[in-house]
């Protein structure tokens, strides 16, 4: 199967104060075209980053990108930013987090997203506001005409959600990047957030990229699942095999710290002790194993390699879950 | 309605400002321990000084006295200037300073602003490079030198040495367009260079903290030009600041520019404060002080209404404050 | 406590010669700054004796800015002392009190503010030189209370207006809470907790203010109402206007030195305030 992106090696430094801040390493994912992939992590895993990264979209005079990223047959890593520019919109879109923040809160909604179908589609102003309408119909906003005249601050989080979406999918992109879409919004919003997005990518023939920190948001919307921990991929696999056969103890410690609904009242969640490893100065051993109940001596001095089921299976354990010692 | 009630309030705050501003120059005029008739009529006798007590109510308290003044002073009656040969009316010598010192302000605020805006997009573009450092340094420079020492170096270099423009005077706009921007040119260099630097500090700090923002990240991934963010992106949300700046410093033009007045012999209204102290003329200094706060007040409106605009969230805000 | 760059050791030291200048001037070998060199009239800079030149009366121009240092100086220094110190205490008892106080005060300020700082120093100068007998000429000593007193009331609001800024933004705080339910006395909360936290950021601006002083004497000497015998640094560029067209050094000169004395200041306040948001960037 081809890849629409492919990540290879990718590595991102950050020049600090306190030296280089090596926010992901090593990191090679694979999207293949018309897949929706989950990338799940702790924050501070270096999941936006990675995205942001993938994207080219991290600027300053501080940032090091090291590897290559291919899109659709492009190497974006040898592309000037230019040359990058011009895949945005209608080849890489991406949405964010906060959509308070990532929205403009001086512009209307309206001139926010025509804004990218005129300049990447060319379209008039007038085509462009009416393209505006029928995108926020598609996300299922009720009354667009006035909420393009609308600013983002009289807006509810859930429809400043959509609406960041229907800018996203303006110029009907191939992948679509969503930085944890659903993490400032209340519970039921955040379902039907998910929903659309699900119909979204049916209806336009979109592969996405859903970083999350929530395991039980990639179960029903995702092919594919990549966990990071530390900056690093440490386990990669279809979704459905992941949750029936994880090799990784970090994700199982991640799937433990959600709550479920069988859980008996009163039950105590498990939740991971320790932090995440200091970036500018990792130790030599991996980086989970002060906090792994499975860590032996070997985790403690030795990096491990990612490893590689005949399946496919991709993981970065010396003592992988399921194999006998 | 919450809106109407917002605005109410805060014109009311800026007319106690406007009354307290005016009684004190007025206590202060009172606290001088001289007999201001006298002063202000020399030569007179007895008689006559009486008749200008009562007329100007320097027979009364201070709250009579100013009472007396602001009922003459909002009819337009603006008191007389005094001098051996008769009177003349402040209202007529503001008539004639007013449109020196506005055009001298505006001229100012615009080369100001033209300037310090396109400066602070680079700097804050490229904060922390060589072409930041370039501008930030220079213009810290520029901007700890006194705007009259400008002036004089103006004077010395451009006036003298080369004679390029004339140092003194004012033409009006009806005497040739030329004529008076050649006389206009050297005050407005003079004032305006501290303001370009101060303007485009506060645009670059607002901006470099925009630019940190989410949505100008959401605007790249858009496939927008690096040009299309900076100007029609980030700008806007970073220019409250620049603006309410550039908008008290309006009130300080009018009637602050005394040096700069009395330098290049514009004689706007900062002059004729100058002359009102100079010639004792105490009546025509409260007067002036007073139309000076007026600008001042004015243009603190003038903010808040267009901050409104600028940025929308204050909009709301408001009807909540 | 970071490292000090190259100008920031330049602007600490041209600060510390004016000091110098300032406080023990007059120890340097000079004849008083209106002594009359008679046979050096107009004489250009690093001439034989006078290596500042001299202006067109015949004072030797380093004389005379030695004398204008100690002048300008102590002016400035004074005017920031009591401005900052009244404008402080207003500031912040403003805005720790809260309520009625706090909007008279803001009034207050905003009053002060609404007219430009040189008309109101104008005015004040004016008002509060005057003497009983108009035509009888005021005592240099009381042209300079006069101009310290009128210097400072101009400050009081500036400063008392970041006082209070500065003070709010550390009202809010836990330990202020904390310290408050604790029954910690209102004044000891002020000078324990409040003043320790707002003193840079005043430090900061107290010395922008310095150049604002040094600035507006300046202003107030080339409209003839400062100093009357001109020995401060703005009497001497008033005084070097008459020699602008044919010996422009004579108003070089103190144009530089103010010039100069301005831009050290102004640099330090910025390396305070920098190196307090480095400070509250770690909180």
């Amino acid at each position: 199967m081809s890849s629409l992106l492919s990540i290879k090696n990718l590595g991102v430094n950050f020049d600090t104060p306190r030296g280089s801040l090596e926010a992901v390493r090593g990191v090679d994912i694979e999207i293949p075209a018309g897949t929706s992939v989950g990338v799940v992590g702790e924050s501070g895993s270096g999941k936006t980053v990675m995205c942001r990264a993938a994207m080219g979209l991290l600027q300053g005079s501080n940032v090091q990108r090291t590897g290559t990223v291919v899109f659709d047959g492009n190497e974006l890593t040898a592309m000037t930013k230019e040359q990058v520019r011009d895949l945005f919109g209608s080849g890489m879109a991406m949405i964010f987090q906060d959509p308070m923040t990532a929205l403009n809160p001086v512009r209307r909604i309206g001139s926010q997203i025509s804004e990218g179908l005129r300049v990447r589609l060319g379209m008039s102003k007038k085509d462009a506001l009416v393209r505006s309408k029928e995108l926020l119909e598609l996300v299922r906003i009720p009354n667009p005409t006035a909420v393009l005249k609308s600013f983002p601050y009289q807006l509810s989080g859930g429809m400043r959600q959509r609406v960041m979406i229907a800018i996203a999918i303006a110029c009907n992109p191939k992948l679509l990047f969503a930085d944890e879409p659903t993490t400032a919004l209340d519970v039921t919003v955040q379902a039907q957030i998910l929903q659309l997005l699900r119909e979204l990518r049916e209806d336009l023939k979109m592969s996405m990229v859903l970083v999350t920190h929530d395991l039980g948001v990639v179960a029903g919307n995702t092919d594919y699942v990549a966990v990071m921990y530390a900056g690093e991929v440490v386990e990669y696999a279809p979704t459905t095999k992941l949750f029936a056969d994880m090799r990784m103890p970090y994700t199982e410690a991640l799937l433990e710290s959600i709550p479920k609904i069988d859980h008996k009242s009163g039950t105590r969640l498990s939740v991971i002790a320790g932090r995440l490893p200091n970036p500018t100065d990792r130790g030599v051993g991996c980086g989970f194993a002060p906090r792994c109940k499975y860590a032996q001596e070997k985790c403690h001095t030795q990096h491990p390699e990612l490893q590689k089921d005949p399946d496919g299976h991709l993981y970065r354990c010396w003592f992988p879950i399921g194999e006998a010692l | 309605m919450l809106k109407i009630s917002f605005w109410l309030k805060r014109i009311a705050q800026l007319l106690i400002v406007l009354l307290l501003v005016t009684f004190g120059v007025s206590l202060l005029l009172r606290l001088i321990p001289v007999d201001l008739a006298t002063v202000l009529l020399p030569v007179g006798t007895e008689n006559e000084r009486d008749i200008l007590r009562a007329e100007l109510g320097f027979d009364k308290g201070p709250i009579g006295y100013y009472l007396q003044w602001l009922g003459n002073f909002v009819q337009g009656d603006f008191g007389k200037i005094y001098f051996s040969g008769g009177t003349e009316d402040v209202s007529a010598h503001l008539a004639d300073a007013m449109p020196r010192s506005l055009l001298l302000m505006a001229y100012t605020q615009v080369i100001a602003i033209a300037i310090a805006v396109p400066l602070g997009v680079v700097s804050a573009y490229r904060a922390g490079r060589r072409a930041d450092k370039i501008i930030s340094n220079t213009l810290f420079t520029l901007s700890s030198v006194p705007n009259f020492a400008i002036a004089l170096l103006l004077v010395i270099f451009v006036g003298v040495k080369f004679a390029w423009l004339p140092t003194l005077g004012y033409v009006p706009l009806s005497d040739g367009v030329w004529e008076h921007l050649k006389h206009m040119i050297m005050p407005v260099i003079s004032l305006s260079l501290g303001l370009i630097a101060t303007y485009t500090r506060l645009l670059r700090a607002d901006m470099i903290a925009a630019l940190r923002e989410d949505y100008v990240t959401m605007a790249a991934s858009k496939g927008l030009s690096d040009q299309r963010i900076l100007w029609r992106h980030v700008l806007r949300p970073s220019s409250l600041t620049l603006l309410t700046s550039a908008a008290l410093s309006m009130g300080g033009l009018i009637g602050g520019a005394i040096v700069i007045e009395s330098l290049f012999a514009t004689y706007g209204v900062g002059f004729e404060v100058f002359a009102a102290i100079a010639g004792r003329q105490y009546v025509a200094l409260q007067s002036t002080v007073a139309v000076i706060a007026l600008f001042y007040v004015f243009f603190n409106l003038v903010v808040d209404i267009a901050s409104g605009f600028v940025d929308p969230r204050t909009r709301d805000r408001r009807v909540n404050a | 406590m970071r490292k000090f760059t190259k100008p920031t050791w330049l602007a600490i030291g041209w600060l510390s010669l004016m000091m110098f200048f300032a406080i023990f001037g007059w120890v340097l070998p000079f004849k008083s700054w209106n002594f009359v060199y008679e046979d050096d009239l107009e004489v250009g800079l690093f001439s034989n004796g006078h290596i500042l030149g001299t202006d067109s009366n015949g004072y030797d121009l380093l004389a005379s800015i030695i004398a204008g240092t100690r002048m300008s100086i102590f002016i400035a220094i004074a005017a920031v002392g009591l401005g900052g110190l009244i404008g402080s205490v207003l500031g912040i008892t403003a805005a720790y009190v809260r309520g009625k106080v706090d909007t008279v005060m803001v009034t207050i300020f905003n009053v002060g503010l609404s007219v430009p700082n040189l008309v109101l120093a104008l005015a004040l100068v004016s008002v509060l030189a005057t003497n009983v007998d108009i035509n009888q000429a005021v005592p240099t000593w009381r042209r300079v209370m006069v101009l310290i007193m009128s210097l400072t009331i101009v400050l009081i609001p500036i400063l008392g207006r970041i006082a209070r800024g500065a003070t709010l933004s550390w009202t809010g705080r836990e330990f202020v809470t904390a310290a408050r339910s604790m029954g910690m006395r209102d004044r000891k909360i002020i000078t324990k907790h409040i003043v320790p936290n707002v003193l840079p950021a005043l430090i900061a601006v107290a010395f922008l203010a310095v150049g604002v002083v040094i600035i507006a004497e300046a202003s107030l000497s080339i409209l003839g109402v400062g100093i009357p015998d001109g020995a401060s640094w703005g009497g001497m560029i008033a005084r070097g206007r008459n020699d602008l067209e044919y010996a422009p050094h004579v108003l070089y000169v103190p144009i530089a030195f103010l010039a100069l004395t301005v831009i050290s200041t102004n640099h330090l306040g910025d390396v305070v305030r920098a190196q307090l948001d480095s400070r509250e960037a770690k909180v």
